[in-house]
């Protein structure tokens, strides 16, 4: 194939810049705000240094909201739970259809997709409601359980596309030899599926971490219990909100989940390609 | 005899394992069903049941369609309507736009793009509330980059506080949207773009075709699934998009931004009219499953066209 | 599903009234952060009150209010919560929560003007547990680059003299005006309206006054304002406002007394709240009350500790720690070496008296809709004809109660 030649490397690098700006800024004025002391957190011109700037926040906001670090673990554990369970409600139903022909079956796929049609936010009271009577307010299965409710639509929809694309051969020939049904989905199927699953997995973690807010506040008011998005309002006093410090616990909350996706990078990337989504 | 035998034998076969493939993937199905059955089903009910009340923090009597006959009668609903799908048009466009442009540029073979694909990811992660922080202070006339960037070359004579106006709101908005949107977006075509067989591109090659030429004859029909399966799946949260509007502007100024579900929120939540709330999320529903249907048949065509299943 | 629900409940309330009475528990929800003043005076009810325990959820700004309607509106009442008294009518109107009783005691405790705020249909709604006014702060440095003695305008006339005098000398914004969609917005105006003899509605007879001289001048003083207030008003709520004034982009502006700490480093001077043509000077007086939920089950016991925590030393803690205008007379309770008494306080003090509450009106988050709309409406100039709007939004108000 054709090489870059030297102005259309320049050319990538500068679209990537450009790109990767748009993407950024906002981060870039969180971090900024992180390092301003309070009462000087607005000034114009924008200055990008001063002697006032510092890392203070990022000691500071541990004492400030003691238990940030439990907020963090939390978000980490609700969304680890949330794709658990998930993926197990989520994998075999893609396999249905993927594979099997069943009567209901658009208009079932359809019904499941009309659930992210449905705003969290309008049926907060029915939910308040159902949740009290199966008992779990002010428990993380209150904020778990409708968090895979309504990430399993979206699941079935991105799964069903990567086992569409394992080969049926493999299949048919394991099940010639007489393996059951429920045999070939465990053993040959998922092992073909694994980077689709990841990918899967990580979309449905990813969205589980970062907006947890909602049930969060609404299911659940103990505060051992927060997740980090609801954890950062402590930071919101009676008459000032403490900027610096919010941010720099916003910044540092997602640390843990970008590191991870270092690693599952490769895979993630090579799974989307197994797969991708079709339909 | 033994022909005849097989031939009555294997539609025999058939049937059974068709009806075996029926228990067993209602079998597959029976969890998620049931899920959604408890958890979203049940309020959902409850929902279309409260939008024919006049449910609110004082209780609740049958009222019929009047909830909705308020809605149609007032002209004002009908603006919010049009708005919502102009927000979702243009934030869903830009997002697939630069998805295609992200996903292009990092699929470029250059010394540094494992790190610039993990440098795309931190809005998809980062608490919806948060991100739109800093688009809010980004936005901020005296105090934001942009707006002192622009007046620093010249651009504007004094500070420009980009949330202050109807348009500008509206636009601050569906860019703030669409960075939200953006990093999932460009992951899926990478990797839609990844799995595009090579031998297309080298065969188009050896035939001399350009750069752009091959993308525009190979990469975009071949990805084509996966543009038109994440346009569907943007645009429904994209409808449903609530923080984002709520942060920067609240809906206004002068309802400038007021979307469906803006609107339907301050009325249900902030306004505790839970009946009247609710009759404006049946229709949000609604509208969307047209929009879904229409969606997806335009998309079963563009399938055929392009020699997809 | 509605039948196995109340099966459910029903078992529940049935296993709850099977058990002898021994320990009652009262949920009550207050906003902010873990207060351990709050937390001691809690245990102090436990333990002069054997039998009660009191389940105290500290919940985020933002949150915590909006949580307890939610919950008393899914039939799950806590004990009590702090809510912004706006919503009180709301809540009594829907039979949600008790209207309270004070002994002669508890009444003449409060400082004038307070207990208004909880007022309606001859009643009270809630215990007030927190409060606050305004004034108008001036940045010093500002009005003497424009040529101007550095004080707090008297009147409407000074104010808008001020205001374009910086605007021209100096070409920094003369005044800051809140007008994005925040309750901010609407109380500013308030302010001016009130200090301007304005009236929303009548408290006694519930007429609705808006459609007067007072609210049109006060529109048009908005309008007159508009070319030497702060760039994108419409965008501005009063975290604006203050980063604006700290970092010496406009010339004034009003808030609370809580600016007096956040300006500490300025060159400032604060006065009350300039006087329009038709008025005296006078403040928007806006109270957070303690609200007894009806259906939790403990009716009687949250009201006495909502009567317990708003009072004596317990109430004491809270205004001091939050730095809030006293909301009792504490010198009258034997507290002594008030918080308040040093000399910057006495503005505020003074300025109690003459505040009035916020409209009393069934459905608060329309009624500040309306406003903004109006308000948003002169700034962006898409409202020319001041007479017209005021009577539109007073009739925007009438559709509401």
């Amino acid at each position: 194939m054709d090489r870059y030649t030297l102005w259309q490397k320049i050319g990538i690098y500068a679209g990537i810049g450009i790109f990767l700006a748009f993407i950024l800024l906002p981060f870039f004025e969180m971090f900024m705000t992180s390092l301003k002391p309070l009462n000087h957190i607005f000034r114009s011109p924008y200055q990008f240094w001063s002697d006032d700037f510092s890392f203070d926040a990022y000691t500071r906001m541990w004492e400030r909201v003691p238990n940030l670090g439990r907020y963090i673990w939390n978000s980490i554990f609700i969304a680890t739970a949330v794709t658990l369970i998930a993926m197990i409600v989520i994998v075999p139903a893609a396999y249905a259809y993927a594979r099997l022909e069943f009567p209901f079956k658009t208009q079932s796929l359809g019904l499941f997709l009309s659930v992210n049609m449905f705003a969290g936010a309008v049926l907060l009271i029915p939910l308040y409601k159902l949740m009290r009577t199966l008992g779990l307010l002010n428990t993380y299965w209150a904020m778990i359980i409708p968090g895979v409710a309504f990430l399993i639509p979206t699941g079935i929809w991105l799964l069903r596309g990567y086992l569409e694309k394992i080969p049926k051969e493999m299949e048919e020939a394991a099940y010639m030899d007489g393996a059951s049904r429920l045999y070939t989905l465990r053993r040959v199927i998922l092992p073909l599926a694994g980077p689709g699953l990841v990918v899967v997995a990580t979309t449905v973690f990813i969205t589980a971490y970062a907006q947890q807010y909602l049930f969060a506040i609404t299911f659940n008011s103990d505060g051992d219990l927060y997740p980090l998005p609801v954890g950062l309002l402590q930071f919101i006093g009676y008459q000032n909100v403490e900027w610096n410090m919010m941010m720099a616990a916003a910044l540092t909350g997602i640390t843990p989940v970008l590191v991870v996706f270092l690693f599952l990078q490769r895979y993630l990337v090579a799974g989307l390609t197994a797969g991708a989504v079709k339909e | 005899m033994t022909l005849a035998a097989q031939g009555t034998a294997a539609p025999e076969r058939m049937r059974r394992k068709a009806l075996s493939d029926r228990a067993f993937a209602w079998a597959l199905i029976a969890p998620a069903i049931l899920f959604i059955a408890v958890i979203v089903a049940w309020p959902l009910i409850e929902t279309i049941r409260l939008s024919f009340t006049n449910a609110s923090l004082a209780g609740e009597e049958y009222v019929g369609l009047a909830n909705y006959q308020k809605l149609f009668s007032g002209g004002k609903f009908g603006e919010i309507i049009v708005r919502t799908f102009v927000w979702m048009f243009f934030s869903v466009s830009l997002k697939l736009i630069l998805g295609l442009i992200g996903a292009s540029l990092l699929m470029a073979v250059v010394p540094g793009q494992a790190l610039f694909r993990i440098l795309i990811m931190p809005p998809w992660v980062i608490p919806i509330a948060m991100g739109c922080l800093g688009w809010l202070w980004l936005f901020n006339g005296d105090f934001g980059i942009i707006s002192g960037v622009a007046q620093a070359i010249g651009i504007t004579d004094g500070p420009f506080a980009f949330l202050a106006y109807r348009n500008s709101a509206f636009w601050s908005a569906i860019v703030t949207d669409a960075w939200v949107g953006t990093p999932m977006v460009t992951l899926f075509f990478l990797a839609a773009m990844q799995g595009v067989s090579r031998d297309l591109y080298e065969a188009a090659w050896v035939d001399g075709a350009g750069r752009w030429y091959r993308f525009r004859r190979i990469t975009i029909p071949q990805i084509m699934p996966v543009i038109v399966s994440m346009a569907l799946m943007s645009a429904i949260w994209t409808f449903n998009s609530f923080e984002i509007i709520w942060i920067l502007t609240q809906g206004g100024p002068r309802g400038g931004t007021t979307t469906m579900i803006i609107d339907t929120y301050k009325v249900a939540i902030a306004n505790l009219q839970f009946g009247e709330g609710a009759a404006r999320a049946v229709i949000i529903v609604i509208m969307l499953a047209l929009f879904s249907l229409l969606y997806l048949w335009v998309l079963g065509r563009v399938n055929r066209k392009y020699g997809v299943k | 599903m509605t039948t196995f629900n109340r099966l459910a409940l029903a078992t529940v309330l049935m296993g709850a009234t099977a058990l002898p009475a021994l320990s009652q528990e009262i949920q009550y929800i207050m906003c902010g952060d873990e207060r351990q003043a709050e937390r001691d005076s809690v245990a102090a009810f436990e333990a002069a009150n054997p039998g009660i325990k009191v389940n105290l959820e500290f919940l985020p700004w933002g949150t915590c209010s909006e949580k307890a309607m939610q919950m008393a509106a899914a039939g799950d009442p806590p004990g009590l919560a702090y809510i912004g008294s706006r919503f009180l009518k709301q809540l009594s109107k829907a039979d949600q929560i008790l209207p309270i009783e004070l002994t002669p005691e508890q009444e003449a405790a409060y400082q004038p003007g307070i207990l208004s705020t909880v007022e309606d249909g001859g009643k009270r709604w809630g215990f007030p547990h927190a409060f606050s006014n305004k004034a108008m702060f001036v940045n010093c440095d500002l009005f003497e680059q424009a040529g101007l003695e550095c004080k707090v305008p008297a009147d409407w006339t000074e104010m808008k003299a001020a205001a374009t005098a910086i605007k021209e000398k100096t070409g920094i914004a003369g005044i800051g005006i809140a007008g994005k969609d925040f309750d901010n917005t609407m109380h500013m105006f308030l302010d001016f309206m009130y200090s301007n003899g304005g009236t929303v509605v009548d408290t006694v007879t519930g007429e609705i006054k808006f459609d007067d001289v007072p609210a049109r001048e006060t529109l048009q003083l908005y309008a007159d304002l508009v070319p030497v207030m702060a760039e994108g008003a419409t965008a501005l709520e009063r975290g604006n406002l203050q980063a604006l004034f700290e970092d010496g982009k406009i010339g004034m502006y009003v808030t609370g007394p809580w600016g007096m700490g956040q300006h500490a480093a300025k060159n400032f001077k604060v006065g009350p709240i300039p006087r329009g043509p038709s008025g005296t000077s006078g403040s928007i007086l806006i109270t957070d009350s303690i609200a007894v939920f009806k259906g939790s089950g403990v009716e009687a016991e949250a009201m006495k500790l909502a009567a317990h925590l708003t009072s004596g030393a317990s109430q004491y803690a809270l205004d001091s720690e939050w730095g809030l205008p006293p909301i009792q007379k504490y010198e009258e309770q034997g507290i002594t070496d008030v918080y308040y008494a040093k000399p910057e306080w006495k503005l505020f003090l003074d300025t109690t008296p003459t505040g009035r509450p916020e409209p009393m009106v069934y459905n608060f988050a329309s009624l500040q809709a309306v406003f903004t709309n109006m308000i948003q409406g002169v700034i962006l100039g898409e409202i020319t004809d001041i007479n017209a709007a005021v009577t539109e939004a007073a009739e925007g108000i009438k559709a509401i109660q």
